[in-house]
């Protein structure tokens, strides 16, 4: 025992009174030891290197102290990551320490298990008969080469919250013992074989995704290579008939892609409205809200393999009858017969709506079963087919158009749902509706596909996302490399949709015709701090135009060159592209420069192998892998807290650390006032302007120039984006102004309205004010720096 | 003689003398939640699967007191607080509060119901405050202040005030402020190793509430010492350190009960350590100096100090607000 030398060093930790001598772990053979800090501190220094910043001895004491007599040895392990972990926000390179020691833990149980190499970790899932044929013969056949291709140090890429999820989450483990049967790297590169059909190109792709470069959508992370490989993230269906049975038809739908990790989108515009009479029986209908919470209980019911609950988005259009019981549905009051809290909220916006709405009109609500035609008109043939049922007086109801986009807006402010996405807009733009009789029916559960959908049609789609903050380098944002990724990153969703297990026959058949992808981007907001440039500088708005232009560009050239090696895809000639129309032709950019007008000759001689190229998902999980803010998103706060199912984590943001360590400002007063303020350093008044301009959040960056932001990347958007928008406390007034800004800009889609908790927890942990001052005086002071302008406290 | 302690009934809300009381209640209105919205689909699995026996006590045990805590609180301001503080709109916060306090009781409810699906063993866990010593001594220190305000009807002297003013503090700086304070923090401490997220979700919503009754409780006391300085001297600060110092050897008690079987992470030391830590905070609130200076010893509790992200997919977002105010209009600033 080691203790006596530590002494001395442990009083800052408050650590003397909790001398350990004495105390004992059980190692793994039931055999008891004594514990040793030095060991511990060995331990923690060999994962240390090149962490300049990080106290191993302090992870070490730390550890002890949460310790009881007798725990095991693989809890002393578990408890020094954690204890590593709760570092991270006083110093960020702890999440790195504690993800090398995760790291070592992994490949500790692995040896413990007899497996040593790549090729070992596929046998032994094979053993349980949990994967896929193909994988393990190709592996057998590439043993040698894939094994020699693993990198183990590109572990160190990761931070903690990444690796933790890959190892909570996405790791395979044998299916009794559930211990996990694989490490970052044999996972990425058992993803890239799974997708690839000769082992240079696995290689390709393993290294695209273990440099955290590209990284495919979760379902294609979750099941590439196993005996079930569904890998789509997106599903669109469109509103069942008015039926019994199709309305139960369209539950097992449901029901069936959740199952497999996909998300649903399902549009409800054909069901008959509440009063409605019911020929069979002559009743009246009850309306669409008690089929929706029947819905609601059966994606409740349906647990995505213990990984997540299932998830779906009902797209309702605004002329449907009951469409004020619908925005009531997430409300946490009234009648629970009449509340779904499982199911998300759109609204699926006409441009007539948005017309009255600007011109104080009124709006007729009809039922469905009066106006069939309407879910499958748009334009101009919408607008008059509405006016003519208005005409004919076949309207239900009628109000003020300004008071149902204010319930919509009320809906937005308090449940966060009933997202507005415009009808009008996707058809116009969707290279899939060139022909009559193609219809865009809703967009997903994330409002970021654009796709047509009929009753034999279920859209799919599968994404990928490029991490822009893996490319940057000391010159700046490297968009050769970025080219290349694309090419690589087009291929791997190309591959995706022949491999792909399609849990429903009207998906296949849809897919086989479009083949559509979403390729889409994250950690835009890592590029800019690397840059140093405020999320909306004129030079962050033009880099932003300019990285989407690329994407596109490329993605297009891919796609056109596996149109040259394996055929167009099969409903290429009833596209707008196959008549010289790209998206941004939609938007009144023209691009008549050589570069351009070259492809687009070949893509109308030669096709293009998808219809549908790019599209911007939110990335929330596999941003925090990749360990970068999720998509175009500005911050959300310098310093959060993420809760997902792998517990909490602390998010720090480690641009601001390192650049407030530089200054000599990042202390204990700074970090505990960093809390306070809930993650702002608007307050701060020692910073430099400059500086806090930079590191502003999402709550103070303004929202309009993200909408307009947004608009600028439109022209290269073939899909959508996954728009979210922060208001700390919005008001009637600012919510209606957003929307109607967001539609005139001709955004597409807009996702969650995000805004703050009106009362807060307590802070446990902040330092104590140095002075007795008056509580109140400290609330004040923290709610006039957080909320300048709506804070009534201070009015 | 502080105005907020006269003996009465005061019904006029206009011209208002104490706002911050009702901006107070205003706020607590817009974070109303419902019990329906919490998710124990996963708990269950937790309890069966994930956890060690000595965590599984550890959890029934926190639930059992939980579910009388609140109706001790609960009782206390209806015989107490409701009484004695002379303003309606302080009254109003109050009803909220009694709302609130209502909720959480039913939370820990369901939450029992769902955990014990055994019968005996759920009216045992029920009964935890006859039977389990360590949360008997925890309602006892509760009624006898509840006890002492009982006895005043009226707060005629200055010595009526005073034992009021004890009793407030009681229930803010002890009961909410170190009980309830201790207890979330076994609620962190397995949310921080990913377990029970629907016991952490509600939780979290039932901290929020706490954490805002004890900052009325702390406004009135101020209001109380703007009103009359002289009620605080140092008699007070000796009867509220010795207030704290029961509270905490109380809370420790409980935690030996708690961590009897081991649970790596939690040592008593740390538990002492971090009540001993929050109980400065609560002497800082009420402008007194501090007694114990000891770090906090538990990392996970600064999770809960920082604003919450959700992703949609993983849990429900408890962050919205409830209220919208203003007109359609197309030229505000966004």
């Amino acid at each position: 025992m080691e203790f006596g030398a530590f002494d001395m060093d442990l009083t800052s930790e408050g650590a003397a009174e909790l001398r350990p001598r004495g105390m004992q772990v059980t190692k793994r053979d039931g055999t008891r030891q004594a514990v040793d800090v030095g060991k511990i501190v060995r331990a923690v220094e060999r994962c240390a290197d090149g962490l300049d910043r990080v106290d191993p001895l302090r992870v070490a004491t730390r550890t002890i102290s949460g310790l009881y007599d007798g725990a095991t040895t693989r809890e002393l392990d578990e408890l020094a990551i954690r204890t590593a972990a709760s570092l991270i926000a006083e110093e960020p390179q702890y999440s790195r320490l504690a993800a090398r020691l995760l790291s070592v833990y992994v490949d500790k149980d692995l040896r413990g298990r007899g497996i040593f190499s790549f090729s070992q970790s596929i046998e032994r899932l094979d053993s349980f008969g949990i994967l896929d044929s193909r994988l393990t013969e190709f592996v057998r056949r590439h043993a040698r080469k894939l094994d020699d291709a693993l990198v183990p140090e590109r572990d160190r890429e990761l931070e903690l919250f990444g690796l933790r999820t890959l190892y909570d989450r996405y790791f395979l483990r044998d299916p009794s013992g559930r211990h996990v049967l694989e490490s970052a790297q044999t996972f990425f590169l058992r993803v890239a074989c799974a997708l690839s059909d000769e082992p240079n190109e696995a290689i390709a792709l393993y290294e695209l995704f273990s440099t955290l470069r590209y990284l495919p959508s979760s379902p294609t992370l979750f099941n590439s290579g196993t005996h079930h490989p569904q890998l789509s993230s997106c599903f669109l269906l469109d509103s069942p008939e008015d039926d019994l049975g199709a309305i139960y038809d369209r539950y097992k739908d449901v029901a069936r892609l959740s199952k497999l990790s996909g998300g649903v989108g399902l549009a409800f515009h054909r069901v008959r409205a509440r009063g409605s009479r019911i020929a069979s029986t002559n009743g009246r209908s009850n309306g669409i809200v008690p089929w929706l919470k029947t819905l609601d209980s059966s994606v409740a019911a349906v647990n995505q393999g213990g990984k997540r609950k299932g998830a779906c988005c009902v797209y309702l259009e605004p002329w449907h009858a009951d469409v004020l019981d619908f925005l009531e549905l997430r409300n946490n009051t009234g009648d629970e017969a009449r509340r779904t809290h499982n199911l998300n909220l759109a609204c699926w916006v006409p441009d007539l709506f948005m017309r009255r709405v600007e011109s104080d009109g009124v709006w007729s609500l009809f039922d469905p079963k009066d106006v069939p035609s309407l879910p499958d008109l748009f334009g101009a043939d919408f607008d008059a087919a509405y006016e003519a049922a208005e005409a004919a007086g076949l309207a239900r109801a009628s109000v003020r158009a300004r008071e149902l986009y204010a319930r919509m807006m009320r809906c937005l402010a308090e449940t966060g749902n009933g997202w507005m996405t415009f009808k009008d807009r996707c058809n116009a733009t969707c290279n899939q509706t060139a022909e009559p009789g193609h219809v865009v029916h809703l967009s997903n559960l994330c409002t970021e596909i654009v796709e047509v959908t009929d009753q034999a049609q279920t859209a799919v789609c599968n994404l990928g996302s490029i991490n822009l903050a893996r490319h940057v380098n000391d010159l700046g944002f490297d968009f050769e490399e970025l080219a290349r990724t694309v090419r690589l990153a087009v291929r791997q969703l190309d591959a995706v949709i022949d491999r792909n297990l399609y849990p429903l026959e009207t998906a296949a058949a849809s897919n086989a015709a479009w083949r559509p992808v979403g390729l889409g981007v994250m950690g835009l907001q890592d590029v800019f701090f690397r840059l140093r440039l405020p999320f909306n500088a004129p030079e962050a708005r033009a880099l932003s135009r300019e990285i989407a232009e690329a994407i596109y560009f490329a993605a297009l050239s891919a796609s056109h060159e596996l149109a040259v090696e394996r055929g167009p895809h099969e409903a290429f000639p009833k596209t707008r592209a196959a008549r010289g129309e790209l998206q941004w032709a939609h938007w009144g950019v023209a691009h008549d420069d050589a570069r351009w007008t070259a492809l687009r000759d070949a893509i109308v001689r030669d096709g293009l192998r998808n219809s549908l190229l790019v599209a911007i998902a939110p990335t929330a999980t596999i941003a925090s892998i990749a360990g970068c803010y999720e998509c175009i998103e500005p911050q959300v706060s310098n310093l959060f807290r993420r809760e997902t199912l792998s517990g909490d984590f602390l998010q720090i943001n480690r641009y601001l650390v390192r650049e407030l360590q530089d200054l000599g400002l990042w202390n204990e007063s700074l970090r505990s006032r960093l809390k306070e303020a809930e993650g702002s350093v608007q307050g701060f008044a020692e910073l430099p302007e400059e500086l806090r301009t930079r590191y502003r959040t999402a709550w103070e960056v303004p929202m309009r120039s993200l909408i307009d932001m947004a608009a600028e990347r439109g022209p290269y958007v073939d899909q959508s984006q996954s728009l979210n928008l922060f208001l700390e406390s919005p008001t009637l007034g600012q919510l209606s102004s957003m929307y109607l800004h967001a539609w005139k800009q001709g955004l597409k889609t807009t996702y969650y309205l995000r805004s703050r908790p009106a009362t807060r927890i307590a802070k446990a942990t902040t330092t104590l004010p140095s002075t007795t001052s008056a509580p109140e005086d400290v609330a004040a002071v923290i709610c006039s720096l957080e909320n300048p302008e709506t804070c009534e406290a201070c009015q | 003689m502080s105005a907020l302690l006269d003996p009465g009934f005061r019904l006029t809300l206009r011209p208002m003398t104490y706002p911050g009381f009702y901006e107070r209640y205003r706020a607590a209105i817009r974070n109303t939640w419902t019990v329906e919205e919490v998710d124990f689909a996963t708990d269950l699995v937790d309890l069966r699967d994930k956890l060690s026996p000595a965590e599984r006590h550890l959890v029934e045990r926190l639930v059992a007191f939980f579910a009388t805590g609140d109706s001790l609180v609960a009782n206390n301001l209806v015989l107490s607080l409701y009484r004695h503080l002379n303003a309606p709109e302080a009254r109003l916060y109050l009803s909220r509060q009694l709302f609130e306090e209502a909720l959480h009781v039913q939370f820990y409810l369901t939450l029992l119901d769902t955990y014990v699906p055994d019968p005996d063993a759920r009216h045992r866990a029920f009964a935890a405050i006859e039977h389990i010593p360590s949360i008997r001594r925890k309602a006892e220190f509760c009624l006898r202040w509840t006890n002492d305000a009982t006895q005043l009807d009226a707060l005629r002297t200055r010595d009526d005030r005073r034992r009021f003013l004890l009793n407030l503090v009681a229930f803010a700086a002890c009961v909410e402020g170190l009980f309830f304070f201790g207890a979330f923090a076994y609620v962190y401490f397995l949310r921080s190793r990913n377990l029970l997220h629907g016991l952490a979700a509600g939780t979290s919503w039932v901290f929020r509430d706490e954490s805002a009754h004890m900052a009325f409780a702390f406004e009135a006391i101020a209001t109380i010492r703007r009103e009359e300085p002289d009620l605080f001297d140092a008699r007070f600060a000796d009867e509220v350190a010795a207030m704290l110092d029961e509270a905490i050897a109380c809370e420790v008690q409980f935690a030996e009960d708690l961590l009897e079987g081991g649970v790596a992470g939690l040592s008593v030391q740390d538990v002492r350590r971090y009540l001993e830590h929050c109980a400065d905070r609560r002497l800082v609130a009420l402008g007194l100096p501090v007694r114990y200076r000891t770090p906090n010893p538990f990392p996970f509790m600064e999770l809960q100090d920082v604003q919450e992200l959700t992703n949609f997919f993983e849990r429900r977002v408890s962050a919205y607000q409830i209220g919208l105010t203003g007109e359609v209009a197309f030229d505000a600033s966004f």
